[in-house]
């Protein structure tokens, strides 16, 4: 049974500035992700990697070409629907946490979850089971200020992974740490792949990119190479 | 906060004065009526007729009727040692008939009024306002003499706060004949009669005063209702109070300044959770709404505590002042809804700004 795809970017492109200031960020690029898929995006500074990722987190729109996630085509709606498409489909995981600092782990994780019609009782339950996922349950009543730097990455993990989404982005997520913890993120990465989620991490770290299946090189706004590990049967 | 509590506190201190005026007046009666002499140019100590008191009685509406003249240049002193100390300070004499405390309704604290023995003998009899007797530290019941201009006049009585007319109690009251014997050349004509009339005919009763008190003769005359002259001051006060309520409604507009400030602050500083959260998919609407409310919460705090600013600076106010704690009921409320309604104002560019803040702008992606 094939695998559907999950992100489809069909000739994007996206510029910036007009006339003869006008910048090309990414380049008439096509990408198809399937669901259950690891897949790593690396390159240079200035490759086009960032507006990638905010190209396939929805943050942001092309200026030309479309862009289809879990069969929906998100290029032409307004900002409220695609903000909507973007909190039940893409999960995320930034380089800097991004945790929300007067809130503990499990409000953290809530967040979430807020707005989507679940009731406080129920909220909390799946932000605790999202936080044991990650191995930080005796942890939820922690604020990020008395967390580690892998502890605070993995509720981020844990706040990307609570909602079940199709789509799970990461930005550079061991870039701020150690050799310790950026082993233990990848680790719960691994583990976490199933067969109804790509994960897709933007990464300029060898490592990283060696643990996905899937590694596309960008290169001036383009997709210069799409390998894929050999499957050892 | 500082501004609603100065709203409430203006308001309310002004309706308590005015429930202490309100007092006021219905104890002393609104049915006094004053006749005075109109001074006009080139005419220095304008006088009424010298009959003028019973002129006033023709009026049909006048119950009680009782005719003063103040006397100039005179130095009330309690003793000889301590005319030095007095000189200075001119304490008002008056000349009096027996009528007086009987128009005003005013007790004596102690002693006796002048009477018709002291005018018939011209007795040098004296009576002074409570007022005074505080100042030359007169025991109740205590006989004592004053100088008039170096003439010894025995204290007989010391007559109650006169509400209606605070000159009167830092006063010396004597006969008209004494008067006329020990300090003016010719006959006293009074300057001012007090007439009590009918409850309910003051206006009239003015009216008619001007010509049976003047019956066409050269003096012109003026006539006050007393408790008119009272409301009349209270006007001032209500413009008073007006000047403050403004103060007041721009120091909360100023308060919601500075809610608009501190708050478009607070965007930028969470600048980062606004960008996270909308990566997680909240919506513009729920960013902005976020905000509104964290503004509008911060109005309704600051109502709460101006109010109870405000109702503590009234009890302040009230407590020195003696007068009757009066506090509108729709006055607290309404200080808090205006504080809400200028903090939902003042929150409207920060909660806009927050919701239209892109999430690429702030999640350094990279």
């Amino acid at each position: 049974m094939s695998a559907e795809a999950v992100m489809e970017l069909a000739n994007v492109s996206r510029t910036y500035g007009q006339g003869e200031a006008k910048v090309f960020a990414l380049r008439n690029v096509s990408l198809r992700v399937l669901s259950g898929e690891f897949v790593s995006i690396v390159g240079p500074s200035g490759s086009g990697k960032s507006t990638m990722l905010g190209l396939l987190g929805c943050l942001d729109v092309p200026t030309s070409g479309t862009i289809t996630v879990c069969g929906k085509e998100i290029t032409a709606l307004g900002d409220a629907e695609r903000t909507a498409v973007r909190g039940r489909t893409i999960g995320f995981v930034f380089q800097q946490f991004h945790l929300i600092p007067h809130l503990d782990a499990a409000g953290n994780v809530e967040t979430a979850l807020l707005y989507r019609g679940f009731k406080p009782a129920e909220r909390r339950d799946r932000a605790l089971a999202a936080l044991q996922q990650v191995g930080l349950l005796p942890r939820a009543d922690h604020r990020p200020v008395q967390l580690s730097g892998g502890e605070q990455q993995r509720v981020a993990l844990a706040r990307a992974l609570v909602t079940e989404p199709r789509i799970l982005l990461g930005d550079e997520p061991t870039g701020a740490l150690d050799t310790k913890n950026a082993a233990m993120v990848m680790e719960l990465f691994a583990n976490l792949r199933s067969p109804e989620r790509a994960v897709i991490l933007v990464t300029h770290d060898p490592g990283v990119a060696a643990a996905a299946d899937r590694k596309i090189s960008m290169l001036d706004g383009e997709i210069v190479a799409d390998e894929r590990k050999a499957v050892v049967l | 906060m500082i501004g609603v509590a100065a709203i409430i506190a203006a308001v309310g201190l002004t309706d308590s004065a005015k429930g202490d005026l309100k007092r006021k007046v219905t104890e002393l009666g609104t049915n006094l009526v004053l006749v005075s002499a109109q001074s006009s140019v080139g005419r220095q100590n304008p006088t009424l007729p010298k009959d003028a008191a019973d002129r006033a009685t023709k009026v049909i509406t006048v119950e009680k009727v009782a005719a003063i003249a103040q006397l100039a240049n005179i130095v009330v002193t309690p003793y000889e040692r301590a005319k030095s100390q007095f000189e200075t300070v001119p304490i008002p004499v008056v000349a009096v008939d027996d009528q007086l405390p009987n128009v005003l309704e005013v007790p004596l604290v102690s002693g006796r009024w002048i009477n018709a023995f002291d005018e018939s003998a011209t007795t040098r009899a004296a009576v002074i306002g409570i007022g005074l007797a505080r100042e030359f530290n007169y025991l109740p019941g205590e006989m004592r003499t004053i100088e008039l201009n170096g003439i010894r006049y025995g204290v007989v009585g010391i007559l109650d706060k006169v509400e209606l007319e605070p000159a009167f109690d830092n006063a010396v009251f004597i006969a008209f004949r004494a008067a006329e014997q020990d300090f003016v050349d010719n006959d006293i004509q009074p300057n001012k009669v007090y007439i009590r009339c009918k409850n309910g005919t003051e206006t009239e009763t003015a009216i008619a005063l001007k010509t049976a008190v003047n019956l066409g003769g050269p003096q012109e005359v003026q006539t006050e209702i007393k408790a008119a002259a009272l409301e009349l001051a209270a006007q001032s006060d209500r413009q008073l109070q007006l000047i403050v309520v403004s103060m007041g409604l721009l120091a909360v507009i100023v308060g919601g300044l500075g809610i608009a400030n501190v708050m478009s602050i607070s965007v930028i500083q969470r600048s980062a959770e606004i960008g996270i959260r909308r990566a997680l998919g909240h919506s513009r609407a729920i960013i902005g709404a976020q905000f509104m409310l964290e503004s509008l919460v911060v109005g309704f705090l600051g109502g709460v505590m101006g109010v109870l600013l405000g109702i503590g600076a009234i009890f302040t106010g009230v407590k020195i002042s003696g007068w009757v704690f009066v506090l509108a009921s729709w006055l607290p409320p309404a200080g808090i809804v205006l504080a809400m309604l200028i903090s939902v104002l003042a929150g409207v560019y920060p909660s806009t700004r927050a919701a239209r803040l892109e999430p690429l702008e702030t999640l350094r992606l990279g």
